[in-house]
């Protein structure tokens, strides 16, 4: 039931990378569902298609923009 | 799920190179040489492609084999499998090829090396990166053709007929050069070129190929392919088989994998473009043969 944890270091990703999204990149992000626009919520590290009503995680600042990976808005939160 | 036809599993699809993303350095002989050709390709258009995507980046080998060429200053790397694309140097993002999370449109230049052959939609992929090209944006892309790994494919049906009396798919189906050129202009790209070459590369037998095959995350992901272990006996049957009828004096088997490449352009006024039919205002014949064919009285605007 709980959220799988990120596993940031199973495979050895890049250490260099920031922790937030890149800004350009950030840009030209829409939801890859509805091509609506996504909040970015910075906190959870979320980045959030309220058309859709999914949130798709940022994981060590890559977003994982992927249908099935997304979080449901109306779903209970796994996090806290 | 779906209403289509799934040809391949994507969970498959990405189970392969989430497995395969750490080891990949050891197994990235055709990626790397493909990145590397794609790239000489880009270094021949005499133009700069400021913003970029390269789609199904793998671990970066394209941006690693471009080494600055291309006038590209900002290259975003995307992969389906989240894994793989971590290794790929920033900004980078994992998204699946045909459900591209950008706006329209944003790049200059799309890549893509060795990936599209496992998009379901390979016709709504390149719908897709058509919408994310600016104006005389450029896809460049490499996938793998439908002559790839022939010899293989043949042993294993041959084998499993023999051992089991029926037999299913083993390797993946691929795209045929036919197909493609008529699917970019249907995205509405204009000037599409498809070419093909082969790699052949030998390996010590036909189980040291099919390692390195999964190595790179290219095993089989048919959708309907049967949900069992392939027996050991029809492997060892199979690769006996290859071994004898493709062997080399050295007992190392080829493997050929059939690379196309294509290029096509997002549509801008500065390209060239055929003349609507009837809109010529000089006649083929005369031009070829001045006075022999004319004909009394032709039609001149």
């Amino acid at each position: 039931m709980s959220d799988t944890p990120a596993a940031p270091d199973d495979d050895g990703p890049d250490p260099r990378s920031a922790q937030t999204v890149d800004a350009k990149l950030l840009e030209i992000l829409v939801c890859p569902l509805t091509h609506g626009p996504l909040r970015y919520d910075r906190a959870r590290q979320e980045l959030i298609s309220d058309q859709a009503g999914l949130a798709y995680p940022v994981r060590d600042g890559i977003p994982i923009m992927l249908v099935d990976e997304a979080r449901a808005l109306d779903a209970p939160d796994a996090d806290s | 799920m779906g209403d289509g036809i799934e040809v391949f599993d994507q969970g498959a699809v990405r189970r392969h190179r989430e497995r395969a993303a750490a080891g990949l350095g050891e197994h990235d002989f055709l990626l790397v040489e493909v990145a590397e050709r794609l790239a000489d390709r880009l270094s021949d258009v005499k133009r700069r492609f400021p913003f970029a995507l390269d789609l199904g980046c793998h671990r970066g080998e394209f941006g690693r084999a471009l080494a600055g060429r291309g006038g590209i200053e900002t290259l975003i790397h995307c992969d389906p499998s989240p894994a793989m694309v971590a290794h790929a140097p920033g900004p980078r993002l994992a998204a699946a090829e045909d459900r591209l999370p950008f706006r329209a449109p944003a790049f200059d230049l799309v890549t893509s090396v060795l990936s599209l052959h496992w998009a379901n939609d390979l016709p709504g992929a390149l719908i897709q990166i058509a919408r994310c090209l600016r104006p005389d944006g450029l896809l460049l892309a490499a996938l793998l053709g439908g002559e790839t790994l022939g010899d293989l494919r043949r042993a294993l049906v041959e084998a499993e007929l023999a051992e089991r009396g029926g037999a299913s798919p083993r390797v993946s189906p691929f795209a045929d050069i036919g197909d493609l050129g008529g699917l970019l202009q249907r995205a509405g790209l204009a000037m599409p070129v498809v070419d093909a070459d082969t790699i052949t590369v030998t390996y010590p037998d036909a189980f040291a190929l099919m390692a390195d095959l999964r190595g790179m995350g290219e095993s089989n992901a048919v959708a309907d392919r049967v949900r069992h272990f392939t027996p050991r006996s029809v492997l060892a049957a199979a690769a006996a088989a290859y071994g004898a009828q493709h062997g080399d004096a050295d007992g190392r088997i080829p493997a050929r994998f059939q690379v196309l490449y294509l290029t096509a352009w997002k549509p801008h006024e500065s390209q060239p473009r055929a003349l609507r039919p009837g809109s010529a205002e000089a006649s083929l014949a005369e031009t070829l043969e001045p006075g022999a064919h004319s004909r009394q009285g032709h039609k001149r605007v």
